[in-house]
């Protein structure tokens, strides 16, 4: 992998099936058998011969309509799916917001929430540690709560603690999915301040967001995915007012039309 | 500021795999690195359990002490005989039940583990098998303080009826710890199997329900192993935790020690168990993050 490159994928495709059964139990799949009969299942290809390769301390922003593909491309890069064809390459250690409330058990408190989402990150017990006070403090949350069950937050605080233990991992690349729609104005300006941070100490950052004005605000480059193709790559402004017209037409532009 | 050469000894490669199981060694570094994350997992599951109740903790000795007596009420009572003899029983069935219920947990919360841990197996990348792991850890330190509660009854049982036959300490009990390792393989292999078709089928842990409990019923729990003649002994070797249930029998209450079948017939459920469920878990854990 070439000096310099946070994520380098290579002719990327992921491909799954998915039920055609409103339930899948025990009970159904035995009917079936009994009356000979096929499940009836769909091929899903979610991300489709993409190529893309990611600097380091770059913040990229990915748009596109639901279905695109972008948190399959993300878990890929996560690790947490695998590619059905192609490879990706990852360079540094990840820190990872795709589903919000991460490792959280409500019954429990904040602080032990956040030992938990770090021990689930690889971090060693003594680092999730001493870092406790200091997501509590970024995420803001009123006195005493960090030791009041998880129950008793109110979703910003909820979705302000995900964020603050993902962003306190001091990852190498961080992947965030429609993670900064939670919290209020103060909290947003708040968190794009440590991503400004992290790309300055050559962090990498993907974002993906329906929010387009953080993508244009934050990111330095962006693509935008449609169907699991990768349409268009560059400055976020472009890539934006391009995703827009898609939006307000419901068409894609002419020189798409045969990817 | 991080610099080149620190990324260059973290590079990670996602391709496809071209047999059905990830490459193995691999893997059981990535799981032994983050042992500690399924022992935490364990002990905060244990705490936010009891954190409602008013009890807490104490009914991680009167949940298994209650069950003991009610089937003793059952068993030895309204079928008569509360003599000597039935101390023999009620410790044996104590040390049974206590020792099932270990296995049951780790099979039932694992059954569970894969489908409840959606969140955290969408957003983070680890080896699968830590959440059953986590789940045996669970049932493993649930299973500990009821073995203090089967010295106190015997003790107490052995003032009240002096003549009964129940093994006091002996060389025999070296045998506990290999027993508890068979168990506990046994039970994760068969939680890993489990875990994996609830994935698939919902309604696996409804079904899983009804199975530990005739699988109690076929155990030498309520019966004594000694009670089964000719080919009915088959019966304890075709039960996964038959050889294991029965060599507790012998080392707490008879004071002898393991026969080379029941030695056999644990190490090769434990072996089975985890080889069918190992592979069956780890061959599909990529296809988790979908299916959940």
């Amino acid at each position: 992998m070439p000096e310099g490159l946070a994520v380098r994928i290579e002719d990327l495709s992921i491909t799954y099936k998915v039920s055609l059964e409103s339930k899948r139990t025990l009970k159904n799949a035995l009917m079936r058998a009994s009356l000979r009969q096929e499940s009836r299942m769909r091929t899903i290809e979610a991300v489709k011969h993409m190529t893309l390769d990611i600097p380091h301390g770059s913040v990229l922003g990915i748009v596109g309509s639901n279905g695109a593909g972008k948190s399959t491309l993300m878990r890929c890069i996560a690790g947490i799916l695998t590619p059905t064809q192609g490879r990706v390459a990852v360079n540094g250690k990840i820190s990872t917001l795709l589903a919000l409330g991460v490792g959280f058990n409500p019954a429990l408190s904040g602080r032990d929430n956040i030992i938990l989402g770090g021990l689930a990150s690889g971090l060693s017990k003594e680092e999730i540690e001493s870092k406790t006070d200091e997501i509590a403090k970024f995420a803001d949350l009123p006195d005493g709560f960090i030791d009041l069950p998880v129950r008793t937050y109110s979703s910003g605080m909820y979705g302000r603690l995900s964020f603050s233990v993902a962003v306190s991992m001091t990852p190498d690349i961080l992947l965030l999915d429609e993670a900064l729609s939670a919290g209020d104005a103060a909290f947003k300006e708040k968190s794009f301040e440590r991503m400004r941070q992290l790309c300055a100490e050559a962090r990498t950052i993907l974002i993906v967001s329906h929010a387009l004005a953080t993508v244009t605000d934050l990111c330095d480059e962006a693509i935008w995915m449609h169907k699991g193709t990768m349409l268009a790559q560059g400055k976020p402004d472009k890539i934006v007012d391009e995703y827009l017209k898609f939006l307000n037409v419901g068409t894609l532009p002419s020189s798409y039309e045969d990817m | 500021m991080p610099t080149n050469q620190d990324f260059v000894s973290k590079v990670q490669v996602f391709e496809p795999h071209k047999a059905s199981l990830p490459p193995l060694i691999p893997y059981v570094k990535e799981f032994w690195s983050r042992r500690t994350f399924a022992i935490e997992l364990a002990r905060f599951n244990d705490k936010a359990e009891y954190l409602g109740s008013r009890l807490g903790k104490v009914w991680l000795i009167l949940n298994p002490l209650l069950l003991g007596i009610v089937y003793y009420v059952v068993i030895v009572i309204i079928r008569g005989g509360s003599d000597h003899n039935g101390l023999t029983r009620l410790n044996h069935l104590l040390i049974g039940l206590f020792t099932f219920y270990f296995a049951q947990s780790t099979v039932m919360a694992g059954a569970q583990s894969i489908t409840l841990g959606g969140r955290l197996i969408l957003n983070q990348a680890f080896p699968r098998t830590l959440l059953p792991f986590s789940c045996a850890i669970q049932a493993f330190r649930e299973f500990l303080p009821t073995i203090p509660v089967y010295v106190l009854v015997l003790v107490v049982g052995k003032w009240i009826y002096p003549a009964t036959q129940i093994a006091g300490i002996s060389w025999n009990f070296l045998w506990i710890p290999f027993i508890i390792v068979c168990i506990a393989f046994t039970a994760f292999g068969l939680a890993l199997l489990f875990a994996t078709m609830n994935v698939y089928f919902r309604d696996t842990n409804k079904l899983l329900t009804y199975i530990t409990r005739i699988w109690m019923y076929l155990s030498p729990i309520l019966w004594l192993p000694s009670s089964l003649h000719g080919k009915a002994k088959l019966l304890l070797y075709v039960n996964p935790l038959g050889p294991a249930l029965t060599a507790n029998s012998r080392v707490w209450i008879d004071d002898t020690g393991l026969s080379r079948n029941v030695i056999v017939g644990c190490i090769f459920w434990a072996v089975t168990s985890m080889c069918v469920g190992g592979y069956f878990f780890i061959s599909r854990e990529r296809d988790f993050a979908i299916r959940i």
